[in-house]
């Protein structure tokens, strides 16, 4: 049984906050991959690396972030970190955590796009005068992410949607927080949350498209 | 003749059913079951005793109205988010839940009179610097999210326009948070901090002075538009009061002193 009278313009009337909470869902998510893939790089890095103390770091990071719920390492990284005497507030919390999350997540990809790359081409760059670094970065880094790159897509779309987290941690300025405030306020759940789905679809539709006009663009040859 | 028999037997089967339309009042009693909302991460009106029971005030009040409709009550759990769709959704009854009576609100669930009223009082951690409520201004604060006493709070630091209000999901995170020093202050109700400081589970903190609200008066909720259940559920708390019962409990869970008056001087209702 479901008794319930659906009154739309009552949701439609916050549809524009509604909106200001998805750009600041979107803002988390793109600087979260942005980060993210700095650090899954790095990551991958250390575990390339012959140091048992950098390889213990990557392996603990990658085994973590991809064995734990995204929501514990959101509340951990509110409430476990204050704990320890290092304050965050909701919005730094919830980058903290899904960045932490992106960036485990990744470095597994890229490990295994990096087995598709033969070590010739790495060669090759030094035989040219290429430095260790300058041959990864031109290189081996650019291949890695030409293979990765449909994960990094859905490790994208997964940010978005992992935003929604943030309210477990007092965050109620993204699109999932504004929601769940405007439903405190007017108890109209349903109305609020399909709206709120609904533009989750379709930020999740933007990447989708936009990932594939940028394949398109980088892969040309 | 048979057909004839058939007819009448049908007509009277269907005379006999009743009116196809019996009200929620009506299922309640039949099945023998009421099933109430209650928050049990808010003492002393929901929590869970040493053997994991519900306890509280509204767990009692649950009871109370059970045994006035000769039924068995059914506490289920719920977060103060969870309340509407665990109504709407069939899976409650009524909720017993504290819930603010806005008119907002009013617009989709349907309130009874006020069966509980509550004083807030502002909460601070010990290390912040706070004489008075005012003394929140341009602090870090939150409050459970869509609480009475946080939409008050979001919307005094709108006025101020300044400080910073977080919304927490249940008020175990924002104590937590006000005893860790993520938040400087909170505002709950005067029974929830009370007892909050007592228990000793949220070091440093301490109760500061009372928050200069209307008193917050809570409801008993079901659907709008169960107008017969809503009926019952008035006269129950009438009957509650005028028995001496919301006294008794309210010296039960609360402790010594009176309870709210539940009616506003000059007004129906």
């Amino acid at each position: 049984m479901f008794n319930y009278t659906f009154q739309w313009k009552q949701a439609y009337a916050k549809l524009p906050q509604m909106l200001d909470g998805a750009l600041v869902t979107m803002q988390i998510a793109i600087l979260s991959m942005v980060i993210g893939i700095l650090l899954a790089i790095t990551l991958t890095l250390f575990r390339q690396s012959n140091s048992r103390v950098l390889k213990g770091i990557a392996t603990t990071w990658v085994e973590v972030a991809r064995n734990t719920p995204a929501l514990f390492q959101i509340y951990m990284a509110h409430f476990g970190l204050a704990g320890l005497g290092l304050h965050l507030s909701p919005y730094s919390s919830l980058l903290l955590g899904i960045t932490f999350n992106n960036a485990g997540y990744l470095a597994e990809n890229f490990r295994g796009a990096l087995k598709g790359i033969p070590d010739t081409q790495a060669r090759a760059g030094w035989s040219l005068g290429m430095t260790r670094i300058q041959a990864f970065r031109y290189i081996v880094v650019p291949q890695m992410l030409r293979i990765s790159f449909p994960t990094i897509t859905n490790q994208m779309v997964w940010a978005v949607l992992m935003t929604s987290l943030g309210v477990t941690v007092g965050l109620n300025k993204d699109l999932y927080g504004v929601t769940q405030d405007l439903n405190a306020l007017t108890f109209r759940t349903f109305e609020l949350f399909a709206l709120a789905a609904v533009i989750f679809y379709f930020i999740v539709k933007i990447i989708q498209i936009g990932a594939r006009l940028l394949a398109r663009r980088l892969f040309r040859y | 003749m048979k057909k004839a028999v058939i007819t009448a037997v049908t007509f009277a089967a269907t005379a006999l059913a009743g009116p196809a339309m019996a009200d929620k009042l009506d299922d309640i009693i039949a099945s023998g079951t009421l099933r109430c909302a209650v928050v049990l991460d808010f003492p002393p009106m929901g929590s869970r005793d040493a053997d994991n029971n519900p306890q509280g005030f509204d767990v009692d009040y649950c009871n109370d109205l059970a045994a006035a409709l000769g039924v068995t009550a059914e506490i289920v759990e719920t977060t103060f988010p969870e309340r509407i769709p665990a109504l709407v959704s069939g899976q409650v009854d009524v909720g017993v839940a504290s819930t603010s009576d806005t008119l907002e609100r009013a617009k989709t669930v349907g309130f009874t009179i006020p069966y509980y009223a509550f004083e807030n009082a502002v909460v601070a951690n010990e290390g912040v610097e706070m004489t008075d409520w005012e003394g929140m201004k341009g602090k870090t604060v939150g409050a459970t999210a869509g609480t009475y006493e946080a939409i008050w709070l979001e919307g005094k630091i709108k006025e101020w326009g300044e400080g910073e209000f977080r919304p927490y999901q249940n008020q175990a995170d924002v104590f937590l948070a006000l005893s860790q020093g993520q938040l400087d202050a909170t505002v709950s109700t005067v029974e929830v901090a009370e007892a909050n400081v007592k228990s000793g589970n949220f070091p440093g903190i301490r109760v500061v002075d009372k928050a200069p609200m209307v008193p917050d008066y809570v409801a008993l909720i079901t659907l709008r538009n169960e107008q017969g259940l809503l009926n019952y559920l008035n006269l129950f708390i009438h009957q509650q009061v005028r028995t001496g019962r919301y006294a008794e409990l309210y010296e039960k869970w609360v402790g010594e002193g009176e309870p709210a008056d539940l009616t506003i001087k000059g007004v129906y209702r």
